[in-house]
């Protein structure tokens, strides 16, 4: 069961408007390893785990990642608020607005929709685990690209938070698989 | 591993490096402060620091969930977290369907912004 606290992990509060930054921002929306597709992946992977620590893990990550989910769509609409249709087709987004208007919708940052294949869920525990570690260096390594686009602090404070959000969390997934190569007989 | 409080950044450093175990601490440039714009948002950036203390120190309790040090750590954090969440309910209104706010009429789930609007 999952409940609202009505507040970000992280505060976002961007004040300049930057249409390129959003449709980039989109790769950690709707893409392959954005936000939306890390919860979605540990919140179903944590069904088939072998023990209570990979069921909690998983749990608490995938929620997390949810607050990210929220961060980033907080960080697409304020960045894209005011915008007119001249500033949407300077930075490539008339196709975004020609389908879904000022709305967000997950894609990635060239526009292709977020899709259930992302979610990547083998069954087999180490194969998600390592899975999972993979999926947090591409997304640590995204956010490293996404920061060395802009110079504005508004979007640098909670993308550094979410960049370190990603080694955090590599580091708790390879200790529990360490600890499962250690303990259990597969 | 990680069995004293020295291993842990105090809460406000932690929630800005998004990070409060130190040997987790991967510093990539320049540290971000948080910077309130009135008292309402100083207010929640106490509760957002102990929350996020609370998230990251349970993450790590899941691995390793027989650190008894670390269990008292995060039941001091929640306390803090407990008393800041009440004050801040009672002077801005409702951040839960539990708050005690929510016996008035009307009803103030929906009088107060939404986190992503600024």
């Amino acid at each position: 069961m999952f409940k609202y606290i009505k507040k970000m992990e992280y505060p976002i509060n961007i004040r300049n408007k930057d249409l390129k930054m959003a449709k980039n921002l989109l790769a950690q929306y709707g893409g392959p390893d954005g936000e939306f597709a890390a919860s979605m992946r540990y919140l179903n992977q944590r069904f088939s785990m072998p023990d209570e620590r990979g069921r909690a893990l998983l749990t608490d990550i995938g929620v997390e990642e949810l607050n990210h989910v929220e961060m980033i769509a907080a960080m697409v609409m304020q960045l894209m608020n005011g915008a007119s249709k001249a500033e949407l087709d300077e930075a490539g987004l008339t196709p975004q607005y020609v389908q879904h208007d000022h709305a967000l919708f997950p894609v990635d940052a060239n526009g292709v929709p977020f899709t259930a294949t992302y979610i990547e869920t083998t069954g087999d525990y180490i194969a998600d685990l390592e899975s999972d570690m993979a999926a947090e260096q591409r997304a640590r390594a995204t956010y490293e690209h996404l920061m060395s686009l802009t110079n504005d602090p508004d979007l640098l404070g909670p993308l550094s938070f979410l960049r370190q959000r990603e080694v955090v969390h590599f580091n708790r997934f390879k200790e529990l698989k360490d600890y499962y190569e250690k303990n259990m007989n597969s | 591993m990680y069995n004293s409080t020295n291993d842990l950044f105090e809460p406000y450093q932690g929630f800005i490096r998004g990070n409060m175990f130190k040997s987790l601490y991967d510093n990539y440039g320049k540290v971000y402060d948080i910077k309130p714009m009135n008292e309402q948002a100083e207010l929640l950036t106490y509760l957002d620091m102990f929350e996020f203390a609370m998230i990251d120190i349970g993450l790590y309790l899941d691995v390793f969930p027989n650190d008894a040090n670390m269990i008292a750590i995060y039941n001091n954090i929640k306390n803090e977290k407990n008393k800041i969440m009440e004050k801040y309910e009672e002077n801005y209104g409702p951040l839960t369907l539990n708050s005690n706010e929510l016996n008035k009429t009307p009803w103030e789930w929906d009088k107060t912004p939404w986190p992503w609007e600024v």
